[in-house]
């Protein structure tokens, strides 16, 4: 059981000394509770209490890492069910499926788009992780070449998959200094798999389809001295496969069953199966078709997944359109806090009347808090109009503050030159009713 | 989680040849192992009383030789095997002006008469105006079991009453909070309608567009639900269509970046998975608009529920 | 039937009434009226009344204490006469205090045992100085440092020149007698630094008053008492709001205010100003002496570090910047004349110690007043003010936060708030039939607007009655002209412009319902991260002390209905009054208080509230009447329940 923090506090010294960096024994012993110090930071916790607070640490999920050239994807290091919990922490790494079979020219091609894959989500540059190499034609020779043919288009991590061990033995060497994963290593073939994988030092997937049977491939691997490995719970269909996912983070996670832990992969043929492992628990995510217009949803779906929910709820900053406004109508403007824009938003939608709706990023905070921590002033509103084009796309340009910010109003003109700025009410109720008597009048 | 029917048969005082139950759950989604998911997660497509301004060139394609009819529109959905309908009434009609509720009343009427599905019916969202062409709706179409939306925290008086005056459910929108989801069912329970006719909205944004948020406050309800709550064990209704083909990717087919791939692809794909994300999160109904992801996202849920009693 | 013979306040007159008659009505018929906030309904226990004589059946004592009850105290509304009677009709100021539900601010009183030669740090000497002559040519200041060195034994004085400008003429014209204060203030390392404050002619009288200040600067109103250090008497208590006011409701609007051109001393001015007009109006007020402001020579002052930081005339411009950090938590010891405060240019000005920029001296001086960091009682402090701080803790531990709360429950940002002063609505009932309301007011004259416990109770009693919805949505379908549409949406009127003291009409507005439901919410927020931080549950807590501005009166049970305090039992609060200024006082008098209050400085553990979002979701689900979780409010369902509020449609 976690300590709370005054149960920590008890097993400090409670000399308010403050060579932890922290003002008093309790604000230390409230970080220590959340995880965000190190116990060693105090320099005067007797050798019993350490005994007593250093119990549960060690992270229940291990993390893997797998590199190549200048490239990096890790997974593991997880220590909640649910986002809102805390947050997850490593995002799953995308790989995509490339087969020994198909014919060199298509490898390369296939490899050069994948490396060259990036697509812009607000700001952020998206790219897929990785590549799998997939035996198919369970050809060691074919393995080495694939190999090859996907380095010369690119460098990011890969993933070996075959069923028997001389392909990976051929495929392996061409990738010193990499740590790639190989794979699947099952209940017949887990002693070569796992020797191969000690030997060039990579990642081991396991596969099963229950959770014993993992759990009997990684002791095994591991007594074989593996520690890296990787968990493919072959489920039978996409309810059994939620349902091992579910139980392998739980058992790791609230049993502590090192066993299972370690990251997961999945293999996933459509939509439904990719949404899944990303929202529940995938570690890896290895998909066998390479098409934009699906690479795209499914980088911001991890993207959006796996911000961290202790931040404010936000929206989008930008520019939104409420009943079909004209470049004549007016722009309203507020903060990107959900609960703010929800509310603006609402007001102008049931008022009927048209109105450009301005978000500018203030960091999720609502108008006051924003303003009051320096966030939604007169340059970020500036810069807002700015970015989304309003000097062009509007001929008349009318601005509308809220009234809680009815001082921004002389800077804002300052910055914002050719355009008439209107101070709005305070609450988004008074709307409609300023909108009616005073931005309709003139 | 509660047990929620829409629609009535003719024997219960309805016109409905088929009634959806949702609700009832007793474990996370899909987790049958630990507990009871009697009743799978249904799939609704959105109609309108009238051809869509708004709406993305690639829906009105779709739908293009039903789109001026609510009545065919509603038969091409439940051909396209919606397990229900969402009717939502248009603020101005076909000629720009305001519905009256006469014409709601007929559109709802007709939409009933092409199919024997349980039906949703929104009002426009605009508040006076949701409130004159409910009610109207509401008692023109008496023991229906229609579900009558959106209640708002700050508009739900006149359709909860009318709702529960006609035997109608009704819906409650909230802004993706977990505890404003909880305030307004207290609110409309308040009033005296019964828990088991409240389906909560907790809104979600689209994939891209906040899709986290809604993700985390269902499940959040849900586990509020499991754990005893009762003002959080409502059935939730969730529109990914409306969210997904809002989007600037759904929308738009010209003028964006080339690494977002084929438009109409890449457009069901968003609407696909902004359901199916939610549908992982605890949704039991999602509405929808394109009959392609209808089709994706049902063989989904078929797929989740086929798991069988697993037990480790 | 059988008549029964009733006497009320022992006049010789009895009435004759039937058998089952209620003693109100029975009142009404000898010609008193008893009060009836809640329209007889037994929801309000003001109609108290005390049989002397003879017996009643009583179909309800709420709000009485068993004590009361043994004493013949019983609701007149309530009470079926089925005898002879003799009653006693009490003032409704005494019915207050018996009620449990009530609180009146706990008087203050001179520290036990004090002596000012032992506690305090201002230090009276006679000093008869040795003549100079041709031989002894030593200059007037040598002559007082030698004074005070050989006579005194204080090694070191600090003279500042404008003192060294009065030795000379106070020498001469007290012809060498002399009267010298010394503050002997140790600081921070205990090292005494000894300051000259005031040196005048002649040797007063030996138990002439000492004058001090202590001074709670808040970001809407300002308190300021006068004592006597000789006695440890308080001789005015006086308040004021602060007239930064006008330059922002909050403190983060002064904090913007102050980087403005200018506005940094134009914020010190005005502080200053208000209290300058402070020390004037407590001078005039003290009865058995003739006070000016220059005989004021020490001056504590707690504040928030916002308000301490303008009091000084320090740019606060990190404050309110993530991470927070102020320019000083404790600043030194300075002289009146530096910030252009009106008491003696040499008193000394203690601003006394805070924790963090959201956490100051108001609550550092708060937490001693209230005896927290001294109880072994696991304890929640509260001290309401338009920032919420509040501590948890006890002599083992304290944590404390702050909650933007604003100035609602202090009367300001309320379209017909004011301060708790005469003509101030203080208590609200509300007929759960008619939806009429009872009030009452401050001075029990014509009403002007009202205080912050008035609108609790207005909040409460409109929750109740069902007049608003738990999300504090007006409920229009309810058939009374009090509910109507407003310049800024729906409101309900509390008092008919014919009943008012200016004419017009005093009204609560839904923007004023959202203020409350706002600063409630944030303050209920508090607590639970505060708990949850240290994962104490809530319900454990022994006891609940409240400060603030509340003016002297606050009912516990509708400030648990509308949750803005957690539904413990009534008997473990306690109203305190303004506890910051109290705490000044307390440091004011005693050294060694002043020392306690920078240990619970050093000690207090801050909790940054914006640090996560775990305050955000405490908030939101605060937001509701009395809150979303309602198993929280266990007495607040039944209350609600036994009331019944209408269905509504
Ligand atoms: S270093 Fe240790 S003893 Fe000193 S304050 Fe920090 S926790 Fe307390
Ligand atoms: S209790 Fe008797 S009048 Fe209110």
């Amino acid at each position: 059981m976690a300590l709370s923090g005054i149960q920590i506090y008890k097993l400090l010294p409670q000399t308010n000394c403050k060579e932890c960096g922290f003002p008093t024994c309790l604000a230390f012993a409230m970080k220590l509770a959340a995880k965000q110090v190190e116990l060693s930071a105090c320099p005067y916790v007797s050798e019993e209490s350490k005994a007593q607070l250093e119990e549960s640490s060690a992270p229940p999920i291990r993390l893997i890492t797998l590199k190549s050239d200048g490239y990096e994807v890790k997974a593991g290091n997880e220590v909640v069910m649910y986002r809102h919990e805390k947050t997850f922490y490593n995002k799953p790494g995308l790989f995509v499926k490339i087969k020994t079979s198909a014919p060199e020219g298509d490898v390369k091609t296939l490899a050069q788009r994948i490396q060259e894959y990036r697509v812009n989500y607000v700001g952020i540059e998206l790219e897929v992780d990785g590549i799998a190499v997939e035996d198919d034609a369970n050809n060691p020779e074919r393995m080495k070449a694939t190999i090859n043919a996907v380095r010369s288009m690119s460098k990011k991590p890969l993933m070996l998959f075959s069923r028997s061990a001389s392909s990976l033995e051929a495929g392996l060497p061409q990738l010193s200094g990499e740590t790639p994963l190989i794979g699947c290593a099952d209940s017949e073939n887990w002693e070569k798999y796992a020797e191969l994988a000690k030997q060039s030092k990579t990642a081991l997937a396991v596969i099963a389809d229950s959770v014993d049977g993992l759990a009997e491939l990684t002791e095994k691997a591991k007594s074989k001295g593996v520690e890296d490995l990787v968990l493919v719970p072959e489920g039978k269909n996409l309810g059994h496969e939620l349902i091992l996912q579910t139980q392998i983070r739980r058992l790791a996670l609230k049993a502590n069953y090192r066993a299972v832990g370690y990251p997961t992969l999945v293999f996933c043929q459509n939509q439904a199966q990719m949404a899944q492992s990303i929202a529940k628990y995938a570690g890896f995510i290895v998909i066998d078709q390479f098409a934009e217009e699906l690479i795209y949803p499914l980088l911001v779906l991890r993207q959006n997944i796996y911000t961290d929910p202790q931040k404010p709820i936000q929206v989008q900053p930008g520019l939104y359109e409420i009943n079909n406004p004209q470049p004549t109508d007016p722009v309203l403007v507020t903060t990107n806090f959900s609960i703010t824009y929800f509310s603006v938003a609402n007001e102008v939608e049931g008022s009927g009347l048209p109105a450009h709706l301005l978000v500018a990023d203030a960091e999720g905070m609502s108008v006051l808090t924003a303003w009051a921590a320096g966030k939604f002033d007169a340059e970020r509103i500036a810069k807002a109009v700015k970015a989304a084009n309003l000097d062009e796309k509007m001929t008349r340009k009318r601005l509308v503050l809220p009234g809680a910010v009815a001082v921004l109003s002389g800077e804002v003109e300052a910055e914002l030159p050719g355009w008439e700025i209107r101070v709005g009410p305070r609450e988004a109720v008074d709307i409609p009713k300023f909108y009616k008597q005073v931005l309709l009048v003139n | 989680m509660r047990t929620i029917t829409l629609g009535a048969l003719p024997a219960e005082g309805g016109t409905r040849k088929r009634v959806v139950t949702v609700g009832g759950e007793t474990a996370m989604p899909f987790m049958r192992f630990e507990g009871e998911i009697p009743n799978p997660p249904v799939v609704a497509i959105e109609i309108k009383d009238r051809k869509p301004e708004d709406w993305s060139p690639l829906l009105i394609e779709t739908w293009e030789d039903v789109i001026d009819d609510p009545a065919k529109w509603a038969a091409a959905a439940e051909a396209a095997g919606a397990d229900l309908i969402v009717l939502a009434l248009s603020l101005p009609n076909r000629n720009g002006e305001p519905t009256t509720p006469d014409e709601a009343v007929a559109s709802v009427k007709a939409v009933l008469s092409a199919t024997g599905l349980p039906l949703i019916v929104f009002g426009p969202g605009q508040a006076e105006a949701d409130n004159t062409l409910l009610v109207a709706v509401s008692e023109a179409t008496k023991g229906e079991r229609l579900a009558l939306g959106i209640c708002e925290d700050k508009n739900y008086r006149t359709i909860v009453a009318t709702a529960m005056a006609n035997g109608h459910l009704v819906t409650a929108r909230t802004p993706m909070d977990v505890n404003l989801a909880k305030q307004l069912n207290i609110l409309i329970s308040d009033m005296g309608l019964p828990l088991d006719r409240i389906l909560m909205d907790p809104t979600t944004g689209a994939l891209g567009y906040g899709i986290e948020y809604g993700f985390s406050v269902m499940e959040r309800l849900r586990l509020a639900a499991l754990q005893g709550d009762k003002m959080t064990q409502l059935p939730m209704i969730v529109t990914p269509g409306f969210e997904a083909w809002k989007a600037k990717e759904s929308k738009v087919g010209e003028g964006v970046p080339k690494a977002w791939g084929d438009w109409l692809n890449r457009a069901i794909n968003w609407e696909t998975l902004t359901a199916m994300t939610l549908v992982e999160s605890g949704a039991d109904i999602v509405v929808l608009r394109h009959p392609e992801s209808l089709k994706r996202v049902k063989s989904a849920i078929d797929e989740l529920m086929a798991a069988k009693a697993f037990v480790s | 039937m059988a008549n029964y013979k009733v006497t009320f306040n022992h006049k010789a007159e009895p009435v004759v009434v039937k058998s089952g008659t209620l003693i109100t009505e029975a009142a009404r018929l000898a010609g008193i009226e008893i009060n009836q906030p809640c329209g007889g309904q037994g929801r309000c226990g003001r109609c108290v009344v005390q049989v002397t004589e003879g017996k009643v059946r009583q179909r309800s004592t709420l709000r009485l204490s068993s004590e009361d009850i043994g004493l013949g105290y019983c609701l007149a509304c309530q009470s079926v006469i089925e005898g002879d009677l003799s009653v006693l009709v009490p003032e409704q100021e005494k019915v207050e205090r018996r009620l449990v539900t009530d609180r009146t601010a706990v008087e203050v009183e001179p520290l036990p045992g004090y002596s000012p030669e032992y506690h305090q740090s201002l230090r009276r000497y006679f000093l008869d100085i040795a003549q100079p002559n041709y031989e002894d040519q030593t200059d007037d200041l040598s002559r007082l440092q030698k004074h005070l060195r050989v006579a005194l034994g204080f090694e070191q004085v600090e003279i500042p020149v404008t003192l060294i400008k009065k030795i000379s003429s106070a020498f001469r014209e007290g012809n060498w007698q002399v009267t010298v204060y010394l503050d002997i203030s140790s600081g921070e390392d205990g090292i005494s630094l000894i300051r000259l404050v005031d040196i005048v002619p002649h040797h007063c009288e030996n138990d002439n008053p000492i004058w001090g200040a202590a001074i709670d600067i808040g970001t809407t109103t300002v308190t300021l008492w006068l004592v006597d250090l000789w006695t440890g008497f308080v001789h005015a208590q006086v308040s004021e709001y602060n007239a930064q006011i006008r330059r922002g409701e909050d403190v983060i609007s002064r904090i913007i205010y102050a980087d403005k051109e200018g506005g940094l001393q134009e914020l010190q001015q005005l502080i200053v100003g208000t209290i300058n007009q402070l020390v004037e109006l407590a001078c005039k007020r003290v009865k058995d002496y003739t006070v000016t402001p220059e005989q004021i020579l020490k001056v504590t002052v707690a504040a928030n570090t916002t308000m301490m930081h303008l009091f000084l005339g320090v740019p606060p411009s990190y404050i309110r910047l993530a991470p927070f950090i102020p320019t000083f938590n404790q600043a030194p010891l300075v002289r009146a004349q530096e910030i252009g405060l009106h008491v003696n240019p040499n008193a000394i000005v203690d601003c006394l110690p805070g924790v963090a920029s959201y956490v100051g001296a108001d609550i550092t001086a708060g937490v001693l007043s209230a005896g927290v960091d001294d109880t072994d009682k696991l304890t929640l402090f509260l001290d309401v003010g338009t920032n919420g701080e509040m501590v948890l803790g006890s002599k083992e531990w304290l944590v404390t936060c702050a909650c933007s709360a604003g100035p609602a429950f202090e009367g300001a940002g309320v379209r017909d708030g004011m301060r708790a002063t005469t003509g101030a609505i203080e208590e609200v009932w509300i007929h759960s039939e008619t939806y009429e309301p009872t009030y009452r007011v401050i001075g029990g004259g014509k009403p002007h607007g009202i205080c912050g416990s008035g609108l609790i109770s207005l909040l409460a009693e409109l929750f109740m009655t069902g007049v608003i919805d738990k999300a504090g949505n007006l409920n229009t379908s309810l058939s009374t002209p009090r509910i109507r549409e407003g310049e800024h949406g729906m409101e309900y009127v509390v008092a008919w412009g014919k009943e008012t003291v200016h004419g017009r009409d005093i009204a609560i507005t839904r923007v004023d319902i959202d203020n409350l439901l706002r600063a409630k919410a944030a303050i209920y927020a508090g607590f639970i991260v505060l708990a949850q931080s240290v994962g104490v549950p809530l319900e454990e807590t022994e006891q609940v002390l409240i400060g603030g501005s509340f003016g002297k009166y606050l009912n516990i049970e509708k400030s648990i209905q509308i949750g803005l305090l957690p539904d413990l039992p009534w008997e473990k609060f306690n109203f305190l009054g303004n506890t910051a200024v109290k705490g000044a006082y307390f440091a004011l008098l005693s050294q060694e208080n002043r020392e306690r209050i920078r240990e619970i400085a050093s000690k207090m553990t801050y909790i940054e509230l914006s640090a996560d979002n775990t305050f955000y979701e405490a908030f939101m689900s605060a937001m509701f009447l009395p809150h979303t979780d309602i198993n929280r409010f266990p007495s607040v369902m039944e209350a609600i329940q036994s009331v019944k509020v209408p269905i509504q449609s």
